[in-house]
């Protein structure tokens, strides 16, 4: 009797074994048809559900409810994978032959394809060194997934959609920082930085994230110039600055706003002995508006150039070139400034001549 | 007792394994000989005989296969010669296109369905051949001046290894028909090309392929599709042979979406094709049937719907010669 009641709680113990071990075998199970989409899917799903904490907890019918519940996940998502690509599929806006589609499904499903090239892409990013930004890099990428190599066919541009992917992740990565840097000052944990610390530190930032690609990166920047690139790799670079702009601290967007506000204010270069906001005039504020992110746009591009051939250890030289630019920024900035100050007063002293003269002679006087 | 249950087993096992021989047999025989196919295809459809089209006449499922076989081994020996006469040369260009959509990357597998006197196999086989040129000549010109490192590796990792590399690289090609007549006329041409390695010549059915799943990289049925009794059968073969990421590629006459082209176009189909059908390869029927089979093929729109039904992705088609052949092209995810 005793024995008997042993075995039942042994088998209980081994049921909940099982149901551990269970999962894990049966996720890699995927049906002959689809399983590289499937897979890449569920893998997707499996990282998501594994930072699910398991409980060093003590008695099995716990831990066999917590082990249960990723693996529910884990079907669930395949049970809705599975009706989504039986069902009539119609492509995401390409260029020449799909059309929108408006049920849930299909926008699942859209999202899952465009994730499944992104991760190719993202696989490709590995081989870039060996075969350079080129559709050999993507299929080698596709194979790592488990894919066929012909799938590099997906991408019409090619290296071009490698390379422009990989900007883009970028550049998210650099808002990113961006934003938790600006969220740190806003709670008040870190000192704001000055704007021209501030751009500096960016764009480091920023072109840091070229280095281990550094010798296919004229490569990539040649394929960035072809002709049917140029718009979207236009749209990153004016992108990237703006949001710069935006996380230094410019919010000037309307240009006949009377109150200038607090921070930031309008012409951030100075200091607030040399600010007159009376005298900006509304036109003057737009053209500083373009002038600031052409300005940016010519420190990035010009020092992504002096990158590409500097050889001094970690890059010293390209920081130094980015330096002395951004005080060039600068001094021009306060020189404008002063110029205009300057020919205010000329003006007034001449006006006040021209009073004094015509006062001598007599014009002034009323009959 | 024990001997009389003995004698059943032994009884029920020889049962089993003469429905199994005979299960085998059937497809065997079925494989070889396509005009019984059909026949085992009436039976197994039972009384209702569906109808299909044949060019613009009406038959039966059955006969349809039958007679598209009798088409073919009649026009093999001079289908290479009434191509080049028919599209005046254009043919090879709507080939090439195929091939540089397809931009296969050395060591990738090709199923050429349909591919009767190998076109497709054969600049397939070129265009893998001449990339790995300009890789080897890319990497020479890079070796001419080789690194420190470069220069430990090799001598570090025995050469074995590196021709090994090379080798598994290799890609293959098989040419699959349904048709022997088409398939004897593409392996003469192989041997006047000197063209050998890498190619294999198998006879299968497009609705029923004699291979198992998962096993090519890329799938091309170039003008054959239309030929096909079951369109959508053949596109599930397609799905289920490829592997995953795998590519379906599909070459084939479709309509013509300039009015005034479609006009010029029906009226030298009509009336000049089958002329030269018989002028040449003295055959006018044949003839008749090709430019009818084409009429009653899906448009382009339909024929990508039939294509995402079967269950593949990313579809798109390319136009070329104005919609006169269209270049489907879908993947496996």
């Amino acid at each position: 009797m005793a024995a008997l009641l042993r075995g039942l709680r042994v088998g209980r113990a081994l049921r909940g074994f099982g149901s551990v071990v269970f999962p894990k075998t049966s996720s890699p199970q995927c049906n002959g048809l689809r399983r590289g989409f499937h897979c890449a899917a569920l893998r997707l799903q499996e990282d998501k559900d594994k930072s699910i904490p398991v409980p060093p907890s003590s008695t099995t019918t716990y831990h066999e409810h917590y082990q249960a519940h990723p693996f529910k996940n884990n079907t669930a998502t395949y049970t809705q994978e599975a009706p989504a690509p039986e069902a009539d599929a119609k492509e995401a806006p390409q260029p020449n032959t799909s059309y929108a589609d408006q049920s849930g499904e299909q926008g699942e499903e859209y999202e899952t394809e465009e994730q499944l090239q992104a991760h190719i892409l993202n696989a490709a990013l590995d081989f870039v060194q060996l075969h350079g930004w080129t559709l050999e890099a993507i299929s080698a990428g596709a194979e790592t997934l488990g894919l066929s190599a012909a799938s590099s066919g997906m991408f019409q541009n090619g290296a071009g959609d490698l390379v422009l992917h990989f900007i883009a992740q970028c550049n998210a990565q650099l808002t990113e920082q961006m934003a938790e840097q600006h969220n740190q000052v806003q709670l008040g944990q870190a000192e704001p930085k000055k704007t021209a610390e501030f751009l500096r530190d960016a764009v480091e930032t920023r072109l840091r994230m070229l280095t281990p690609y550094m010798d296919n990166w004229p490569q990539a920047m040649s394929i960035l110039l072809l002709p049917h690139n140029i718009p979207d790799s236009l749209k990153h670079l004016s992108t990237l600055v703006d949001d710069i702009w935006y996380y230094a601290g410019d919010r000037s967007t309307d240009v006949s706003r009377p109150s200038q506000p607090k921070y930031p204010s309008p012409n951030v270069f100075l200091t607030p002995v040399h600010q007159a906001p009376h005298t900006i005039r509304p036109a003057s504020a737009k053209l500083n508006w373009y002038t600031k992110r052409a300005a940016l746009t010519g420190i990035y591009n010009t020092t992504e150039l002096v990158m590409i051939q500097d050889s001094s250890e970690d890059f010293q030289d390209t920081w130094n070139f980015l330096e002395n630019r951004i005080q060039d920024i600068v001094n021009m900035a306060g020189a404008a400034k002063q110029a205009a100050s300057t020919g205010e007063a000329v003006a007034q002293g001449l006006l006040g001549a021209a009073v004094t003269l015509k006062n001598l002679t007599g014009i002034n006087q009323r009959r | 007792m024990a001997a009389s249950i003995r004698l059943l087993a032994r009884r029920i096992v020889r049962d089993a394994f003469r429905t199994i021989n005979s299960s085998v047999s059937v497809r065997i025989v079925s494989s070889s000989c396509p005009s019984n196919l059909s026949a085992c295809r009436c039976f197994s459809d039972g009384a209702a005989d569906k109808s299909t089209h044949f060019g613009f006449e009406t038959v039966s499922e059955g006969e349809k296969a039958e007679r598209v076989y009798k088409v073919f081994e009649s026009v093999a020996q001079k289908y290479d010669v009434m191509n080049d006469a028919m599209s005046l040369g254009v043919h090879r260009l709507w080939k090439d296109m195929l091939l540089h959509v397809m931009n296969p990357q050395p060591g990738i597998r090709l199923l050429d369905v349909a591919g009767g006197t190998g076109d497709i196999s054969f600049r397939f086989l070129n265009y893998v051949r001449s990339q790995q040129e300009r890789v080897a000549r890319r990497t020479a010109r890079a070796n001419q001046t080789p690194s420190w490192q470069e220069i430990s590796t090799s001598y570090m990792t025995p050469t074995e290894e590196i021709e090994m590399e090379t080798e598994a690289r290799e890609s293959r090609a098989v040419v699959c028909d349904i048709n022997k007549e088409m398939l004897k006329v593409g392996k003469q041409k192989a041997e006047s090309m000197g063209v050998s390695s890498g190619l294999s010549w198998v006879v299968g059915d497009a609705e029923e392929l004699p291979f198992d799943d998962d096993q090519f990289d890329v799938y091309t049925i170039a003008f054959g599709i239309r030929n096909v009794t079951h369109i959508d059968l053949a596109l599930q073969e397609a799905v289920r042979v490829l592997k995953p990421g795998g590519r379906f590629m599909c070459l084939e006459f479709s309509k013509v979406t300039n009015p005034l082209l479609a006009r010029l176009y029906d009226a030298y189909s009509f009336q000049m094709i089958p002329v030269l059908g018989e002028v040449i390869a003295g055959d006018w029927k044949s003839y008749q049937y090709l430019v009818e089979s084409i009429r009653k093929f899906p448009d382009q729109e339909t024929f990508k719907q039939m294509i995402e039904d079967a269950g593949l992705f990313s579809v798109r088609y390319h136009n070329l010669t104005g919609g006169v052949v269209a270049l489907h092209s879908g993947f496996k995810l």
